[in-house]
């Protein structure tokens, strides 16, 4: 192939490179007003009145929203991806500290904040919900009273009258009777802190309505159509007269991925007589009032014959969820559904729960629930593998699925590339032989993880692609999957390129406007490359497909003796013989001058293949997901046995993707994977006490820098999934699964400490490490 | 968001004393600038005035003194200070500290007068200057005063400093004899963190100084460790014994950050690692190893 699997340099690179990319915030237009946001004062209290007449009165203030009068009357509608509890204004209480009570456009910026701060709000304190633990047990407070009355997608499981806005359930052969086979049965509990995504770009949007009803909205997300049904279902707007444009994204991983601050601005962009209005996030307000990942609390019991096969799993995992779970309950089914993780088990049992709570809203973050349950399964699996005797590898090749395998949804697996992936890492790190460290009072250890996931989205979810052939023999081609750092620009150029057979330098890429260009559903679930992939590959096919009709009159040659070569068509008998496709951009001419057919336009659509639903009260199906992407990393760890600090020192990884599109991205996008990683693994967490968030900047929210990189090697097994475009599979998210477990097993490795709670902070080791002592 | 506030630029350290008594608790001095942005966009600190001295040419100097002292001139930066001859050979363990201090683009601009006068428990530059026994030179309606490290800062953010007065310099006495010592920061991350317990242990001058910050209100001297050392040799069960002492020095609380006991560990750790650290550093320099 000429383009695809080939090393080409970004095609945003120079406009990045050069800070010349224009991001949302970047953005100006004349007479914009601009946005501040009074922030609830409690976790959870009844709103009993909001004072606005000051801030309205304040010159320069020209325009005041509180929840009351949201959308026009005295309750504003729910809206949600998957589940519709969530409105953009806190609407008679507040449920979690922070959240936008009230919003003022003004003139500027200071007077906007000036503003805020004249509006009083009186409250009345509600009990709290700080725990998701708590928070489902039956006397609980209600922080969403009325869940009974949501809407929801009918493969959730909310509980009215609780806290529990999803209770998935997972039920595979008979539990009991494989503990009872079992010769050994393991109990452990994990725990999974809140984290922040932290992308280099805040969130930013402006939006504006015209005088005819329109909206425009500008916003930094990942998926505009999306959010342009969420919004026109939150406002009453039709799609028609709704636009979102996404021009740029300085980092998501999943926390652009839903709808955050849009909701704030319209309704003020609808009292300000067409102004633009404009507002971005601080970096305060990033860890406060967008998403933050959901914390996790696992238990775990596994029951394995002696020679390490796995026969039972019983698992419940407490997901806090937040003030919202519109998009969180989504992560509870692929964190139930994927609760073997990446190993043939016959017998499971898992409750995987979501619990609102009243901490900021908790949702998307790349991993999806993976790197959360993976903490714990594959610690477990070094326990038990410890317990028995066995080698560490060897208990996941003999449970790692493959071939002719069921996964845990009992789908049967066509084909598995874990065990090659696994072979690969065992081939590049040794971890029989114990490296001397560089200092007495350090110690070096090795561990291993194998991880999985698969794309979690709908069985239904859409794409498209329009490919523009103009009269130079360049090309448009519109999308609307958004390159957020991750470089589907570049892929899905490359992938039209190579079925155009033009040079990527002639294929300009346009994304995110959904008025010009065509329906993607998401840029989530590391779904890019594939399901946009498939449309571009189509799209092309289809222009591919013009062009041969057309080239066959034009040339006398039978269309399927034609094919696309460096611009041209030509005849693969006779390769002398061909045409330029420019020839052919705006249709054919023929020889008396009569023209025919018209421009070259390729249309292509994809939905991901035969994908059906799960069983509702087993959670089990035939073919449940799209396909998993399997891998294996392993790390080298050293310990300061006397302050707890852990330094990585290196990391082997190998994911089977199917087929690499571009090798320099995907070893960057893994890199990238890694450090995220290894910044949840050390450091992050977000520390909220009491409903408080503590540590809402990167004063006291640590990720890593420069100098924590390791040593970092990365490999891929390319066993081509059957429906992807070139046979290509999926990578944005699986990559950064693996190093906690991975990390948390070396230390185990290096000094024979289990720490069970993330992050393995220096204090946590060091606690960990005198306890061992103490026993 | 910042409040509005007058910005004013005198070229003389009188001319900005003057200023400064003029609008006394309603100005702040404005240096490098690293902490007080980052209060005034917090609203933490809302000077209605703020006097930059960086137009004050005398305060950008660095320069050994009539081989008394090297004096580090109010406005130099941070980056700067190693750079400047033989001071990371004199002073490593000065010199090691300011590496500590936040990023290469933060030392560009954030000053060690700054860093002090900013008083936070866990200042960096402060435990290697406490134990170099620094001055801080005060340009105030007397003239200029001198008055150490360990004098100047007094509390959680708070110095002697009056009304008009003006840190000019830090002055840091030259030893004849060569350092031996340590700077030490733990801290969540290596780079661009803060402290979460930072200490320098030296022997200067015969005898053997500790400093520890984020410990106490402010940084400190470890005074019995110190009286504890004096005249020891440091053998295995000295050091331990040190560790034990500095306990008694300081008085760490559970934050964010780290608990209380972690700190207390960490500044254990730190006087064994630092005494260690002398004990070689002797034999290396084929020295007796008494203290």
């Amino acid at each position: 192939m000429k383009y695809v699997g080939k090393s080409l340099k970004r095609v945003d690179g120079i406009k990045k490179a050069t800070g010349t990319l224009k991001y949302v915030d970047d953005m100006k237009f004349s007479r914009t007003l601009h946005v501040a946001v009074k922030g609830s004062a409690h976790a959870h209290a009844k709103i009993i009145s909001i004072d606005v007449e000051k801030a309205k009165n304040l010159k320069g203030v020209k325009a005041v929203i509180t929840g009351r009068d949201f959308s026009g009357n005295s309750c504003c509608k729910r809206v949600g991806l998957y589940l519709e509890d969530k409105t953009f204004l806190a609407v008679e209480k507040t449920i979690y500290k922070g959240e936008a009570v009230a919003a003022v456009a003004a003139e500027t910026k200071k007077i906007a904040e000036e503003a805020v701060k004249l509006i009083e709000v009186k409250y009345e304190e509600l009990p709290k919900v700080t725990s998701a633990r708590k928070g489902m047990k039956k006397n609980a407070p209600l922080i969403h009273p009325n869940l009974a009355n949501y809407k929801y997608a009918p493969i959730f499981f909310p509980k009215p009258n609780t806290n529990i806005s999803n209770h998935f359930k997972l039920r595979k052969g008979d539990v009991e009777k494989g503990f009872e086979e079992s010769d050994l049965i393991i109990e452990n509990e994990f725990y999974v802190p809140p984290i922040q995504h932290a992308p280099i770009e805040n969130h930013s949007a402006i939006a504006k309505m015209d005088s005819d009803g329109s909206l425009t909205v500008w916003a930094s997300c990942q998926s505009p159509y999306a959010v342009r049904r969420a919004l026109s279902v939150a406002f009453d707007i039709p799609l028609n007269k709704l636009r979102v444009i996404s021009p740029a994204i300085g980092g998501g991983f999943g926390s652009k991925a839903g709808t955050t601050l849009e909701g704030i601005i319209i309704p003020l962009a609808m009292r300000t007589n067409g102004r633009p209005v404009k507002l971005t996030y601080t970096r305060e307000d990033e860890f406060v009032n967008s998403f933050i990942r959901q914390a996790l609390f696992a238990k775990m019991k596994t029951g394995v014959r002696k020679d390490g096969k796995i026969l039972a799993m019983k698992n419940e995992f407490i997901w806090d969820g937040g003030a919202f779970t519109e998009y969180g309950v989504n992560i509870v089914k692929a964190g139930g559904y994927a609760s073997t993780g990446p190993y043939e088990v016959e017998n499971v049992w898992t409750d995987s729960i979501c619990v609102y709570t009243n901490h900021p809203v908790a949702g998307p973050y790349r991993g999806f629930g993976m790197s959360e349950i993976q903490f714990g399964i594959e610690q477990n699996l070094d326990m038990i593998a410890d317990e028995l005797g066995i080698d560490k590898i060897e208990i996941r090749r003999l449970n790692a699925l493959k071939a002719g395998s069921h996964t845990s949804m009992g789908e049967k697996l066509d084909m598995c590339g874990l065990v090659e992936c696994l072979d690969i890492v065992v081939g590049e790190m040794d971890f029989s032989k114990r490296e001397k460290s560089s200092k007495p009072n350090k110690v070096r250890g090795k561990g291993v993880a194998c991880v999985f996931k698969a794309p979690s989205m709908p069985t239904n979810v859409a794409s498209s692609a329009i490919v523009k052939l103009n009269e130079d023999g360049t090309a448009h081609l519109l999308v609307t999957a958004q390159d957020m750092g991750q470089g589907s620009d570049t892929i899905l150029v490359q992938i039209a390129a190579e079925v155009l057979s033009i040079h990527p330098d002639k294929i300009t890429i346009k994304t995110g406007d959904t008025d010009h260009t065509p329906y993607e559903w998401q840029t989530v679930a590391s779904r890019t490359t594939y399901c946009a992939g498939n449309s571009v590959k189509s799209a092309c096919e289809d222009a591919k497909e013009q062009l041969l009709e057309l080239a066959q009159i034009k040339m006398g040659i039978y269309k399927r003796d034609l094919e696309l070569e460096d611009g041209h068509i030509a005849s693969k008998i006779y390769p002398d013989r061909k045409m330029p496709i420019s020839d052919l951009a705006l249709g054919l001419t023929l020889e008396d001058g009569s023209g025919i057919h018209g421009p070259i336009i390729g249309r292509g659509v994809f939905i991901p293949p035969n994908i059906r639903n799960a069983d509702k009260k087993t959670g089990l199906g035939d073919k449940p997901v799209v396909f998993w992407t399997f891998g294996s990393q392993g790390v080298e760890i050293e310990v300061d046995i006397e302050t707890g600090q852990i330094k990585v020192l290196e990391v082997v990884s190998c994911f089977d993707v199917g087929k690499v599109i571009n090798p320099q991205l995907i070893e960057g996008q893994v890199e990238g994977g890694i450090v995220q990683g290894i910044g949840s693994a050390l450091f992050e967490e977000l520390i909220i006490k009491d409903g408080e968030v503590k540590n809402d900047s990167f004063v006291d929210y640590k990720i890593p820098t420069a100098d924590d990189m390791p040593k970092m090697t990365i490999k891929f097994v390319e066993n081509p999934e059957e429906t992807g475009p070139f046979g290509a599979r999926a990578i944005a998210e699986v990559c950064m699964v693996a190093a906690a477990p991975a990390i948390a097993n070396a230390l185990h490795d290096a000094i024979g400490v289990r720490v069970k709670t993330m992050p393995l902070t220096a204090e946590r080791v060091l606690k960990a490490i005198r306890e061992k002592k103490s026993n | 968001m910042m409040k509005e506030f007058d910005y004013l630029k005198p070229s003389t350290l009188n001319g900005a004393h003057n200023l400064l008594v003029k609008h006394k608790r309603e100005a702040y001095i404005f240096n490098g600038g690293t902490d007080l942005i980052v209060r005034m966009r917090e609203e933490i600190t809302n000077p209605n005035v703020v006097i930059d001295i960086k137009g004050i040419e005398n305060l950008h100097e660095i320069s050994y003194k009539n081989k008394e002292c090297l004096s580090v001139g109010a406005c130099v930066k941070l980056s700067e200070i190693p750079k400047y001859k033989d001071v990371t050979e004199k002073y490593a363990i000065l010199t090691e500290a300011i590496h500590n201090i936040g990023s290469i683009q933060l030392r560009n601009r954030a000053t060690m007068t700054g860093n002090i006068c900013n008083a936070s428990p866990l200042a960096d530059s402060a435990t290697p200057l406490l134990v170099l026994d620094a001055k801080i030179v005060i340009y105030g309606k007397e003239g200029l005063k001198r008055v150490l490290v360990k004098d100047f800062i007094t509390g959680v953010r708070k110095t002697i400093l009056e009304t008009g007065e003006i840190v000019t310099a830090i002055e840091i006495p030259i030893y004849e004899k060569p350092i031996i010592g340590l700077f030490q920061k733990m801290s969540r991350r290596k780079m661009v963190d803060l402290s979460t317990v930072c200490g320098t242990v030296a022997r200067i001058n015969g005898e053997i100084r500790v400093a520890l910050g984020a410990v106490s209100p402010t940084p400190v001297r470890g005074v019995k460790t110190e009286a504890f050392l004096r005249g020891k040799v440091l053998t295995d069960e000295v050091i331990r014994e040190a560790g034990e002492i500095i306990v008694t020095d300081i008085s760490p609380i559970s934050d964010i950050r780290a608990s209380k006991e972690y700190r207390l560990d960490m500044a254990k750790l730190i006087v064994k690692r630092g005494l260690v650290h002398i004990r070689e550093g002797q034999l290396n320099w084929g020295e007796q190893s008494e203290a």
